[in-house]
């Protein structure tokens, strides 16, 4: 790339870069939510590794059963694919596919801007 | 093409005739030229591998949700038995009293790992394979392996009886089980007495959907010819004129039919 040619491109590339850090300091704002909404007690002890199976599932309250049931049928998937399969808003399965992470029953992994959500079931215990 | 199915068949109570139902309604979908799978889920009380009289397989269901073989090893192919091209094969469930026990010690860990492998049939079976129809027959009432089922399945059949404690158990579990998955579910009651009037079958349909809130697939009413086969024939396979695969035939026409 030569100098002129980069030097056009640099205001998107810093464009690109605070929309990144945006997103990602959305995405912290929504898990701080959900965690207030849910007092300190999680804060103190957040579970890891809790396993995700049918009984959990059964005993989950209805909004998050519908997010992890989502989940669990398509194994790893976005925040706004999984909004796709429920009807829900992007925003709203975001903060409750966090707050499932935050329980130990899903693990989140970053592939450049996207955020993917998937059960490890294969690395419990 | 359009994606292939799961068919979980499940009760609240024993003796309801699920396997009956699963197996004459595998058989029935072959007969329709489908490609059907049927794995018998029943790890408590295995009963395929009698009915069918198969007494070893190379691998067995349980092997495959151990995770150690693959699925196509604990599969049988009895497509030699379907009169058409339609294919039917089985998975079954080990019959001997030690994999039973061992069936009947698994921690939540390994069910969540068989709920992941269950799910993965989707791929492996439906989309890679071409399978129509994956039909899991399973243990009668809450046991994790039927959960297990039902949330892998696109549509649950729950055979139920008239019988008093079967009513209420029945109406119990699709209110806390099956609404809580959002399940598409289809009930078809068994062993009735008296359905030759029509104003008789009607009174029963609309009675069900008054009880249980949820669609009727069929009617089975009770067949002496049934109870004389002890569970050895097929019927769907072997008396294509019997009024008994006349019903199933229906049944398998109607969801075919589901979108």
């Amino acid at each position: 790339m030569s100098n002129q040619e980069f030097a056009g491109r640099k205001p998107l590339l810093v464009l690109e870069k605070i929309r990144e850090n945006l997103e990602r300091l959305n995405e912290k704002i929504e898990v701080m939510i959900e965690l207030q909404k849910h007092g300190r007690k999680d804060l103190q002890q957040p579970l890891s590794d809790a396993p995700l199976d049918v009984m959990t599932l059964l005993s989950m309250p209805d909004h998050l059963r519908k997010t992890a049931m989502s989940l669990c049928r398509i194994g790893r998937a976005t925040a706004e694919e999984i909004s796709e399969q429920t009807k829900r808003a992007r925003a709203v399965e975001s903060a409750y596919l966090n707050q499932l992470v935050i329980m130990g029953y899903l693990k989140k992994e970053r592939n450049g801007r996207k955020a993917y959500f998937f059960v490890d079931r294969e690395n419990h215990g | 093409m359009m994606m292939g199915k799961i068919l979980a068949v499940h009760s609240y109570k024993g003796g309801t005739g699920k396997t009956l139902l699963s197996i004459n309604l595998a058989a029935a979908l072959a007969e329709h030229g489908k490609k059907v799978c049927l794995f018998d889920l029943d790890f408590r009380a295995p009963s395929l591998s009698t009915l069918l009289k198969i007494e070893k397989s190379e691998c067995w269901l349980n092997d495959y949700l151990n995770g150690t073989c693959e699925i196509d090893k604990a599969m049988l192919d009895l497509s030699e038995k379907v009169h058409n091209s339609g294919k039917l094969f089985v998975g079954l469930a080990n019959p001997a009293t030690e994999a039973i026990r061992d069936m009947s010690a698994k921690d939540r860990k390994w069910e969540m790992r068989a709920l992941g492998r269950l799910l993965a049939l989707r791929t492996s079976l439906l989309s890679d394979k071409g399978f129509d129809y994956l039909i899991l027959d399973t243990s009668p009432g809450l046991q994790y392996s039927s959960i297990n089922a039902i949330v892998s399945a696109d549509l649950v059949l729950v055979a139920t009886t008239f019988d008093r404690s079967d009513v209420d158990g029945t109406k119990r579990m699709l209110r806390e089980l099956y609404d809580l998955f959002e399940k598409k579910t289809e009930v078809v009651l068994n062993k009735v007495l008296d359905v030759s009037s029509k104003a008789g079958k009607e009174e029963i349909t609309s009675k069900v959907n008054d009880v249980y809130q949820v669609p009727l697939l069929g009617i089975v009413p009770c067949f002496c010819d049934i109870l004389k086969a002890r569970g050895g024939i097929i019927f769907a396979q072997e008396k294509p004129d019997h009024p008994f695969t006349r019903i199933l035939e229906e049944m398998a026409a109607k969801i075919d039919k589901m979108a």
